[in-house]
């Protein structure tokens, strides 16, 4: 998994830097700004994974980018995002004297919220790519579901997410485009739901596949 | 600016569409039987000895509650006899008083939605203290016990009474009781049922003994 996501990685890069060679430097615009919009599928890591092993495609990001100098952008970025796996008959055992036997429905559901810096290496071209930081925070709810209840956990966290992607315009002077990114996200979250583990510092990568709006 | 703002509800309108919070999947959960149990860790298993089922089940829905000798129930209250044996605990001597008694009881259905532990007490077939040797006595738990707010998905209610440590309040505590729910929302057979009665006694290895 981790070597797939490297080539994605790379290739959105080459591709990038690529095409943008190709063509005079006079075709194509520099926005002011962009806003992008993008479906997002997510793959846990670490002890995260432990909770839910599914990679999710349920997930969507808002985002929106100001080019104050050169390449250089600042911006936000909203979403809303969901990993959730079903497991077989498994058997919680409680201190009081309490045991549960049954299949069970484990998800978190999350709504990051970043400020961001990127930079844009040849923002006028029609593929341009960058790295950026996301620099912000989550709140996550854990749940735990068996038959009709519903044990869960709500949590703020601190988050840190650096990035690679590239914004591609459907044409040299388009201000529509699409945008695939990837990218590596820390947390401080934690789960405390599942037989007393406590799960720290949840992580997480991200591919977002989407469109993005420019303006000039 | 008109593409700025159509860009904006465009995306607002699918986000608010599929931000839902709760998976679709979830709501299979209520076909798959749970089995939840809860004991009584202040005391030791090891200090009884013997045992004694309750010879029928009292079958609770609404007006038609009875105490029940069907196959499937007899199948049912040999098990949780089987089970006994094989933690260790036998059957009384003769005209002797049990250690342990246990009541069994299955609830199809009811009108109401919100129930406290232990209301099925005093239903046709869940017999009384009284019964058991102890007239004038009432049931208790010494813990908060396993029980959930709503039956009507079909459940087996197991409990397990001490009648040798009765209080001096007049009670005969219930020191394990078990359930085990989803009986009507899916086709489950009978083995389901006892094989989830074997799991109960699984999930709860206190329950033996070793007393000569």
């Amino acid at each position: 998994m981790k070597k797939i996501l490297l080539i994605i990685t790379v290739f959105i890069l080459l591709a990038g830097l690529a095409m943008s060679q190709d063509k005079p430097a006079s075709l194509g615009f520099k926005p002011s700004s962009y806003y992008t919009f993008s479906w997002n599928t997510t793959f846990t890591m670490g002890d995260f994974n432990k909770w839910v092993g599914n990679a999710s495609p349920a997930g969507f990001d808002l985002g929106g980018r100001y080019l104050i100098k050169g390449g250089l952008a600042a911006g936000f970025n909203i979403g809303w995002q969901r990993v959730s796996q079903m497991y077989g008959y498994q058997t919680y055992i409680g201190p009081d004297g309490t045991a549960l036997t049954a299949t069970n429905y484990r998800f978190t559901w999350l709504v990051p919220f970043q400020g961001v810096i990127a930079y844009h290496f040849i923002p006028d071209r029609m593929v341009s790519p960058y790295v950026g930081l996301g620099i912000g925070g989550d709140y996550m709810e854990h749940h735990l579901l068996v038959q009709e209840y519903d044990l869960y956990r709500t949590r703020w966290d601190f988050s840190l997410t650096p990035e690679v992607g590239a914004v591609i315009k459907f044409g040299y002077f388009s201000q529509w485009g699409a945008l695939v990114a990837f990218n590596y996200k820390y947390t401080t979250n934690k789960i405390e739901l599942y037989n007393d583990r406590i799960s720290k510092n949840l992580q997480m990568l991200n591919l977002k596949v989407g469109l993005s709006l420019m303006i000039r | 600016m008109k593409t700025k703002i159509l860009f904006f509800l465009l995306t607002g309108l699918l986000a608010a569409t599929a931000c839902s919070k709760y998976p679709p999947e979830s709501g299979r959960l209520l076909e798959d039987l749970a089995i939840y149990t809860k004991y009584d860790i202040t005391i030791n298993f090891n200090d009884y000895k013997t045992f004694a089922v309750a010879p029928s089940v009292a079958y609770i829905n609404g007006k038609d509650s009875a105490s029940i000798t069907t196959p499937e129930a007899m199948a049912l209250l040999s098990q949780i006899s089987q089970d006994m044996h094989n933690r260790g605990f036998t059957a009384p001597a003769a005209g002797a008083k049990p250690d342990l008694a246990i009541n069994v009881s299955a609830i199809k259905n009811t009108n109401t939605t919100v129930y406290s532990p232990g209301w099925y007490w005093g239903y046709p077939g869940y017999y009384s203290p009284g019964w058991w040797g102890y007239p004038g006595y009432g049931y208790g738990y010494p813990y908060y016990p396993a029980y959930v707010t709503s039956y009507s998905t079909g459940t087996v209610l197991i409990d397990m009474i001490d009648l040798k440590n009765p209080t001096s309040d007049h009670k005969v505590m219930v020191r394990w009781n078990a359930l085990i729910r989803g009986l009507l929302t899916s086709s489950h057979s009978l083995d389901d049922v006892l094989k989830s009665v074997d799991q109960a006694f699984k999930q709860t290895p206190a329950i033996k003994t070793t007393s000569k």
